[in-house]
């Protein structure tokens, strides 16, 4: 099929010639969320095959590149991660420009700034540099460039069916959960990973197309790599309650590595892009010398992805003391990897670190506490999610990806211990989350999501008055009403109807209607036909600015009776409410 | 959307639209149908390619790993299999290989740690706690080593768990010895015999052990028993010589080693064994040669005890001129004096107390001067060998 004839099948851009976005709503007006969902599993399948490609690619190329049993004292080691370095620079900085970086953040620029827009060229580039980067043995991850991979077939798909500029926008945290499921082969966490990272609220309107997505991302990566986890994971216990001393223990040194590695990170990527120009083609080059330097003399296992390293760190593989080194030679190697713009993820370098020191510190706690440590590998797991807690500030995902890898609930304990302790001390260290340094240093600015996350929404409760205006009822005639209202001297007034619904008059209607009217009129008679809305306290606040138009002031009811009223909020008391925030 | 929400009808032409935009979305979902078959294709051919490829791999590293670690080179086997394992993860063998060569390259905290982890999957693997229990004995972990052995001996087998306990009990009672802990390995050892009625090679290796953990009778029990059996070995024999001889039956065990020499596969000794089978059955047979025998005629015994006399008594004279030995040797001497000085063999055949006092005599010479000038050789030695147990030289 030829591109002319599949860019006619697909209706070309936005639709194409044939008919407009306009048109289209018109015509069909339910069609875009007829395909949303059909749209969603065509997302997940692709992006899943795209993934396991991805991965199988990455590991071709290293066996091809570095040798299938790479070890301290190859040569190669020291020259490959270096030759490699420059290609990718030459081919991000001459073709796919896009490519730099994780992924997280060009996702996030995508749905929040570019409309979703995600370009064929990136999706291509992402692919070919990442695995050639992570292949050659760069210290990154494939989660995040799966992400943006997943995000780019998203965009691709929903430009290409023409949908709307709303959905367009959405699709791309869709095939990002779906990238990021089947990289992880874990769906739960990836979706809340999207939510908590990239959409930054949860919005039912899309949880259902990511669901869908993500899971049928992982069915496919399934069918191809097993149905196993993405590590064997052993035994998982907490043998005696004292051993949340040691985990607590593992959250703080985890938090205060967390610190260490977003401060490096932090310092050397606005160093290194602030170098001239032409330094970029070398500077992947000589993070992979380094990285291939840590490797030739000893450290081979700091190279490339690292999962089988995290898996054998987890069966108890290592030494304590050699497990800590690896973390330290991993946070540097990773530092330079990134920092030097090749293209590739963070997730990965970050569990790595985390394993190793939730391993090093189990196997330190059974050398010298024998009876008390339960598994190396229940640390290591933890280990995982403490650095994701503090590093990558996403608590929620951080515990359900421990719950999901491990498959075991008993584990939650020190789980929730230890991240929550590592998140804290991140937090109080570097109050700036990693990836909004980054995008602060890109001069984007996006929102910040853990900020977010954390404001509080004001509700109508919040600025709820009390009733200080007349209520009289609609049989209530106007010449009793205009008594009340100039008794009160107030400019509006409330009118509960006979059917319990709720009018809120102002003085200026009652003296028309009692120009036009007799005295002995109902002023329900006197009334327009819409009513003020239903408004209960517990609602948002920003709920009700569109209704100050119409209405003077709002009654608020209490929902268990709804002939009750709570009170009333004016326009200048929610105003007033949101300038005290 | 409000379902119940109203739109006007559509025009003619918007309803061509609508049908153009059915039919476009239909090709569209189609395309890619067919789009999402050819990736799928793509990434199967892709895949398989290295699944086949990842297989070949874990062979030939395990191969490698192996071939290393039967060689000698640990370190090298190592890099290997975890090769081997990074292409073939979770196999159980290959793990268990790894921490193994982890053991033999003394890396014992990393082996003891895999081992450990091993054994978190496996909570009763009798091989794991074996493996355990060799690198606590290493590291001069003695409880924890006897643990693991015990633990290993009430664990799980995957092959031949019968003979594997056997083997760890046995191991285990090697291990006891090694610590002094006789006691315990002699248990050990007689429950291991227990457990290996039929198998007459171990049962020569647990009568080897219980001569290391001083029980040559049990020992002695398992040869002869071993010697009974139609096509017992060699080393039955020998260890019946050796064991009967310690235990001053040497009698026994001059027949023992008799009938050791006479056997054709005597020859496969080692000369060192050779040598040392020749020496003790030349010294039991000299033994006989000195003791008096009550079985002999009067004469002959009469004889043999004026010869035994005769070299006690120059042994004596020997040791007494050595050294500072007379005031040690006073009440000997003393005693010696108390024996005629011509003693004749009749004198002897005469009189049986005289025979069983001087041979008391000759039999604490013997001692006093081993104590007091040295070990004795030659006949001196001999002759102290049956001052030991005189009763046990004839003992069945």
């Amino acid at each position: 099929m030829t591109g002319s004839k599949l860019r006619s099948f697909f209706g070309g851009r936005n639709g194409g010639q044939a008919i407009s976005p306009q048109e289209i709503s018109k015509v069909a007006p339910t069609r875009d969320e007829r395909l949303f969902l059909v749209l969603s599993i065509f997302i997940g399948v692709i992006s899943g095959l795209l993934v396991v490609s991805f991965q199988v690619a990455i590991d071709w190329i290293k066996i091809l590149t570095l040798g299938s049993a790479p070890h301290a004292g190859q040569y190669r080691l020291l020259f490959v991660p270096a030759i490699a370095g420059l290609l990718v620079a030459a081919m991000v900085l001459w073709f796919f420009p896009a490519a730099r970086g994780s992924g997280v953040n060009q996702t996030k620029a995508a749905f929040y700034i570019y409309n979703g827009y995600i370009s064929f060229r990136t999706v291509v580039g992402k692919f070919i540099t990442s695995a050639l980067a992570l292949g050659a043995g760069q210290s990154l991850g494939p989660e995040d460039p799966s992400l943006q991979i997943g995000a780019g077939v998203a965009s691709i798909i929903a430009r290409k069916l023409g949908l709307s500029k709303q959905k367009l926008r959405v699709f791309a945290p869709i095939g990002a959960a779906a990238g990021l499921a089947a990289a992880f082969n874990a769906p739960i966490s990836a979706i809340l990973f999207v939510i908590e990272e990239v959409i930054g609220q949860w919005s039912a309107s899309v949880l259902g197309s990511i669901v869908l997505a993500a899971i049928s991302s992982v069915v496919v990566e399934r069918r191809f790599m097993g149905a196993e986890p993405r590590f064997r994971i052993p035994a998982v216990t907490l043998r005696d309650n004292r051993e949340l001393v040691a985990y607590a223990i593992l959250g703080v040194i985890g938090g205060v590595i967390a610190f260490g590695f977003s401060q490096a990170l932090g310092y050397l990527r606005p160093k290194l892009r602030a170098m001239p120009r032409w330094t970029h083609y070398l500077q992947p080059a000589v993070a992979g010398l380094l990285v291939g330097v840590f490797g030739f003399f000893g450290f081979p296992q700091v190279m490339g992805v690292g999962y089988e390293i995290m898996d054998q760190a987890m069966h108890g593989q290592f030494a304590w003391k050699f497990l800590f080194a690896l973390a330290i030679f991993k946070l540097i190697a990773t530092t330079l990897s990134f920092s030097s713009g090749t293209p590739g993820g963070m997730f990965a370098p970050t569990m790595f670190i985390g394993a190793m020191l939730g391993a090093g510190v189990g196997s330190f706690e059974k050398i010298f506490f024998p009876h008390l440590a339960g598994t190396v590998g229940s640390y290591a797991l933890v280990g995982m999610g403490v650095l994701f807690a503090g590093f990558l500030r996403a608590p929620l995902t951080s515990v359900f990806m421990v719950l999901e890898l491990s498959g075991n609930y008993s584990i939650i304990l020190p789980v929730i211990l230890a991240n929550t302790i590592a998140y804290l001390i991140g937090r109080a260290l570097q109050p700036v989350p990693i990836f909004e340094v980054f995008t602060h240093q890109d001069g984007l600015d996006l929102p910040s999501l853990e900020e977010q996350r954390e404001e509080t929404p004001l509700h109508i409760e919040d600025a709820v008055q009390p009733l200080s205006v007349p209520v009289v009822r609609g049989v209530d005639t106007i010449a009793q009403v205009s008594s009340a209202v100039a008794e009160a001297r107030v400019s509006a007034f409330l009118i509960q109807m006979p059917d319990t619904s709720w009018y809120a008059m102002t003085v200026d209607e009652l003296t028309a209607a009692g120009a036009a009217l007799t005295p002995e009129t109902p002023v329900e008679k006197a009334v327009k036909a819409d009513r003020v809305p239903m408004l209960f306290p517990d609602l948002p606040l920003d709920s009700t600015l569109p209704c100050f138009p119409r209405w003077p002031l709002l009654p608020v009811l209490n929902r268990a009776s709804r002939g009750t009223l709570e009170g009333i909020i004016t326009l200048n008391g929610v105003l007033k409410r949101y300038q005290s925030v | 959307m409000d379902v119940f929400e109203v739109h006007p009808p559509l025009t003619a032409e918007e309803r061509a639209e609508k049908r153009k935009l059915i039919v476009r979305d239909f090709i569209a979902l189609f395309t890619l149908t067919l789009i999402t078959v050819m990736i799928g294709v793509l990434t199967y051919f892709l895949f398989a390619s290295f699944a086949r490829h990842r297989d070949v791999l874990a062979r030939r590293w395990r191969a490698v790993g192996e071939r290393e670690l039967s060689r000698g080179h640990p370190d090298q086997a190592i890099n290997a299999l975890r090769s081997a394992l990074q292409y073939a993860p979770g196999q159980r063998d290959l793990e268990v290989e790894l921490a193994m060569a982890l053991a033999a390259d003394n890396r014992d905290l990393e082996a003891t740690a895999y081992f450990n982890s091993l054994l978190e999957t496996q909570p009763g693997n009798g091989m794991i706690h074996l493996q355990l229990a060799r690198l606590a004995a290493k590291q001069g972990n003695a409880e924890l080593a006897e643990e693991h052995y015990q633990r290993a001996l009430d664990g799980t087998w995957v092959r031949n768990g019968y003979l594997e306990r056997l083997s760890v009990r046995l191991e285990l009672a090697g291990y006891l010895i090694s610590r002094k802990d006789y006691g315990r390995a002699q248990t050990e050892l007689r429950t291991a015999s227990s457990n290996a009625l039929n198998m007459p090679e171990k049962q020569i290796e647990i009568a080897g052990l219980m001569e290391q953990a001083q029980d040559p009778t049990d020992a002695l029990e398992i040869y002869r028993a071993q010697m009974r059996h139609r096509g017992s070995s060699i080393e039955a024999y020998v260890g019946a010589g050796r064991t009967a001889y310690a235990l001053g039956q040497i009698e026994l065990a001059n027949q023992a080693l008799e009938r050791a020499v006479s056997r054709p596969d005597f020859a496969n000794l080692s000369d060192a064994d050779r040598k040392y089978v020749d020496q003790l059955l030349s010294d039991s047979g000299r033994i006989l040669e000195l003791y008096p025998d009550p079985n002999l005629s009067v004469r002959a015994r009469a004889e043999r005890i004026a010869n035994d006399i005769n070299i006690a008594r120059a042994r004596l004279t020997a040791c007494f001129a050595s050294a500072n030995a007379s005031g040690e040797m006073a009440d000997l001497q003393g005693q010696w004096q108390k024996i005629p000085a011509r003693l004749s063999v009749r004198m002897l055949e005469r009189d049986p107390q005289l025979e069983q006092t001087t041979m008391s005599l000759v039999y604490e010479t013997e001692e006093q001067t081993a104590q007091v000038c040295g070990a004795p050789t030659g006949d001196d030695a001999l002759l102290l060998k049956i001052a030991q147990a005189p009763q046990a030289v004839q003992q069945q």
